[in-house]
């Protein structure tokens, strides 16, 4: 009844020793790649070797010398393009609570990647879920909120252990909070920002001044670097801003209401930068203006409580839409505050799949579109040779609320089995 | 404490009650009165009274379910209005045994917040009814869920919460909404929670408060019980001269609670804290149902044994708080093999109303099977609420309520179409101003149409 917490007996010598299996076959009957030559829905074999994947073979003939596997479905591992499992625990205790700095609203040289707890149960959770690589960013509360990074998830019975092990990029974006939590946050202290005003105010501020601390830095690298007193001051809270206008780093605007994604856009527009928005709840009313922003979107979770009033106007729809209007976009699970801790993105798409973003659509949506979108599509998203082996294994249909996860593998590692009879 | 017993008394008094209030009637003309007859054909109907059966034919006389039965066996009586639900399948009104709605309405912002009273912990006075606010979008979206029953509570903040209302949702008024001949359970909770008022050195700051809150308040009202039991004999003898006692608003609900007459619905996740409802039941004799029961799996022989049922709250993740982080999927299945009865609640707002058909499905992907899945959301969950006389089955005599689905019933894929209580469509999808409350959007209905202008059309 516990998800099984150990290595199935089959498994323990070549998966918990260590000294995995090194060449695995994934037999699907209906294989979907997201990619490549492989006609998706039909029969195909992922052969995996040393973690990567080597090839899909057509049909459901195995080659000798591979370890056999095989399901009724079989997926690239999931992708949840934006969520706080990892740096915001499932006790929900101050001890567990990682994900929002509220000492200062612009906290752009934090790192999710220094929070990143790596046995955080909901990681190994989600992971039981076949969600394989995740983008974990700082929460809701500032306007500059921190860098967030991108990990491999760890399963129950998985070998990695550190952040550096499970890191795909350590730092993988910049995010801004915008909307009611910065005002809710610092408002209730008198401090600021207590309006919208403010909260673009600041982010104006951290852009403006990070512009004027890279030109003082190009000056002095330009320069006979004499006179050190003339060197500029390093500040990390400037390098990071920095990174994003010279376009190292994405920029990714969390905002809800259409006026709150039309204030992202315009700073966008402001700084020249290319803008994620992340939840976009209203991003539907507005595909417009979205789609000429050149904008991707990590669309909120379509179960996203429709509670507040910058969430009012949810739809179920969103993802859907979104996609007619030729948005990149991908799905994301997103920050919860109380119960659930975490939403589970396998659970999300299947309410966008049965909403009209249907069934290859959403599964791009969590798997190379959002790899895309987070620029690891040379490592994941896809099952196509020289690919990470991070595969997902499903006794039916993966959207079905009905269906098991019945093996997920990550690195070519089996990270999870399902207890027999599942 | 036990959930079947007390049944045939419950119905004998909403018998009663429905003399004098069955013309509480709904907001929309289809007046109950006229008797009008519906034929809804074709469709394949889990009546959860017994088997499904494909091509089935549910008549309706008024407000009550007249017939369900297969053709031709059963004759279409001339003269009735006649739907054809070919291909579609129909299940029971869903009854929500733990809901917010309407006490919570949305927006959650603090002008809306009624349903915590934190100024103390024993609240039995206070009565969900004088709150529920029938205009809440939410009511209308757990309508597009299939959704018809439900037991709106406050929330669990306090160690007895008030008093809950068992409601249809229809009406513009909580009178139109209540069902009548009902009053309702009694809220209560323990765990953390009720704990809040620790953190202002206020009491309780601890379990054994909790608990000891619960049994001072008990024994109190089972000396007003002796009382007003003394009085009423005075009385029943001839004796002219004897004195009233006072009325206590806070222990008369109790007093209903030590009869039998209100059921205690119980707030508790950890196992120790269930065992704790279940002693205190047992002290004080009452009747009880689990709420939430997080580990209730943990404890399955026992609540067995002491013929507790159990309503749970199924969440995608375990944790948001320490009490609920051993909440398992597989919770509903282990406890149906235990031999305990489960119903499956939303606890809205922690689960959308419109998602109690998906989270019934993840019982099924934790073992439980559909037949119990569907039993669970109808007829367990009106058991649990005393109303099984009216509501969870379709049979002759009971609430033509019920569910009208684009397919399986547990398929993500699957749509709620039609929504019916009482004899009346209250949700049709097929009209864009409810559709837009299944999906959201429903306060910008006017720029949506604009939207669907797109191959989105044919992907619904």
């Amino acid at each position: 009844m516990k998800r099984a917490r150990i290595c199935a007996p089959l498994f323990i010598f070549a998966v918990c020793s260590g000294a995995f299996s090194q060449k695995i076959a994934v037999a699907g009957d209906k294989l979907y790649s997201a990619g490549g030559d492989h006609q998706d829905g039909k029969p195909g074999v992922v052969l995996i070797e040393n973690g990567k994947i080597v090839g899909i073979a057509e049909g459901n003939k195995i080659p000798d010398g591979y370890q056999r596997m095989q399901a009724a479905y079989v997926t690239p591992g999931l992708i949840d393009a934006k969520t706080t499992a990892g740096i915001s625990g499932e006790y929900n205790i101050p001890a567990d609570q990682d994900q929002d700095e509220e000492t200062d609203p612009n906290t752009a040289d934090v790192r999710a990647f220094d929070s990143f707890n790596p046995t955080e149960r909901l990681v190994e959770y989600i992971n039981t879920y076949g969600i394989t690589t995740i983008q974990v960013a700082p929460g809701l509360a500032n306007p500059v909120a921190g860098q967030a990074a991108i990990f491999k998830t760890r399963g129950p019975s998985s070998s990695l252990m550190t952040a550096e092990e499970m890191a795909v990029k350590p730092v993988s974006a910049l995010v801004f909070d915008l909307g009611e939590f910065p005002k809710q946050v610092y408002g209730k202290r008198n401090k600021p920002p207590e309006t919208r005003m403010m909260t673009a105010e600041i982010i104006r501020k951290a852009l403006v001044d990070a512009g004027t601390s890279q030109r003082k830095w190009e000056e002095w690298n330009k320069s006979d670097k004499k006179d050190s007193s003339k060197q500029p001051a390093s500040d990390l809270k400037l390098e990071s801003v920095s990174r994003v206008l010279r376009g190292e780093l994405p920029a990714i605007f969390n905002a809800y209401r259409e006026d709150d994604i039309a204030t992202a856009l315009r700073l966008a527009r402001e700084f020249k930068l290319k803008p994620v928005i992340s939840s976009a709840t209203e991003g539907y009313l507005m595909r417009d203006t979205l789609k000429s922003s050149g904008a991707s979107v990590l669309a909120g979770p379509t179960l996203q409580r429709l509670d507040g009033f910058e969430t009012m106007n949810a739809t179920l729809e969103n993802a859907a839409l979104l996609a007619d209007a030729g948005i990149p976009f991908a799905l994301m699970t997103g920050y919860e505050s109380y119960v659930p801790k975490n939403r589970v993105l396998l659970f999300e798409a299947g309410i966008a799949a049965a909403n009209g973003l249907g069934f290859e659509r959403t599964l791009r949506a969590t798997t190379i579109d959002g790899a895309r979108i987070l620029g690891i599509a040379d490592r994941v998203g896809s099952l196509e040779k020289g690919k990470d082996a991070d595969v997902v294994l499903y006794d039916g249909d993966p959207f079905e609320y009905t269906s098991h996860v019945t093996a997920v593998l990550v690195n070519g590692r089996i990270t999870y089995q399902a207890p027999v009879g599942k | 404490m036990r959930i079947l017993q007390f049944a045939s008394s419950a119905a004998a008094a909403i018998a009663l009650f429905q003399l004098s209030f069955s013309q509480t009637s709904g907001p929309t003309p289809a007046s109950p009165g006229t008797q009008e007859l519906l034929v809804v054909r074709g469709a394949k109907i889990y009546p959860v009274s017994g088997p499904a059966i494909e091509r089935e034919v549910l008549i309706v006389r008024g407000t009550k379910i007249e017939t369900v039965g297969a053709e031709p066996k059963v004759a279409i009586p001339k003269g009735a209005r006649v739907v054809d639900a070919s291909g579609k399948v129909i299940i029971p009104g869903i009854v929500d045994t733990h809901s917010h709605i309407g006490i919570f309405p949305r927006p959650s912002v603090p002008a809306n917040e009624d349903g915590n009273e934190g100024t103390g912990p024993i609240q039995p006075g206070l009565r969900a009814l004088d709150a529920i606010y029938p205009a809440d979008p939410g009511i209308r979206m757990a309508l597009s869920g299939g959704v018809t029953t439900a037991n709106i509570m406050p929330g669990s903040g306090n160690v007895i919460g008030g008093q809950t209302a068992y409601v249809k949702l229809r009406g513009r008024t909580i009178d139109e909404m209540l069902i009548p001949g009902t009053i309702g359970g009694l809220k209560m909770a323990n765990g953390e929670n009720p704990k809040h008022y620790g953190r202002e050195n206020q009491a309780p700051m601890t379990r054994m408060e909790v608990a000891a809150l619960a049994r001072k308040e008990f024994t109190k009202a089972q000396e007003y019980k002796r009382k007003w039991d003394e009085y009423n004999k005075k009385v029943a003898a001839g004796d002219k001269d004897a004195k009233v006692p006072d009325r206590d608003l806070d222990l008369e609900p109790l007093v209903e609670v030590l009869e039998g007459k209100r059921i205690v619905q119980h707030h508790t996740h950890r196992a120790d804290d269930i065992m704790t409802v279940v002693r205190l039941s047992e002290e004080f004799h009452f009747k009880v149902v689990i709420h939430h029961g997080s580990e209730s799996y943990l404890v399955a022989d026992e609540l067995a044994k002491h013929k507790v049922p159990v309503t749970l709250t199924i969440v995608d993740a375990p944790g948001g708080k320490l009490e609920a982080t051993q909440a398992e999927l597989e919770a509903a299945a282990i406890l149906e093999k235990a031999g305990v009865k489960v119903a499956i609640n939303t606890d809205d707002f922690i689960n959308s109303s419109r998602f109690l058909l998906r989270e019934a499905a993840l019982t099924i992907r934790g073992g439980l099977s559909q037949t119990v899945a569907l039993e669970a959301l109808t007829r367990n969950a009106a058991e649990m609420l005393d109303l099984q006389n009216r509501v969870g089955t379709l049979e002759p005599g009971k609430d033509a309520d019920f569910v009208v689905l684009s397919g399986d019933p547990f398929s993500v894929y699957t749509k709620v179409l039609e929504t019916w209580i009482e004899g009346e469509k209250l949700f049709d999808r097929s009209r864009p101003e409810d559709l837009r409350y299944a999906t959201g959007g429903f306060q910008v209905a006017n720029r949506y149409p604009k939207l669907l202008q797109s191959s989105m059309a044919g992907a619904r």
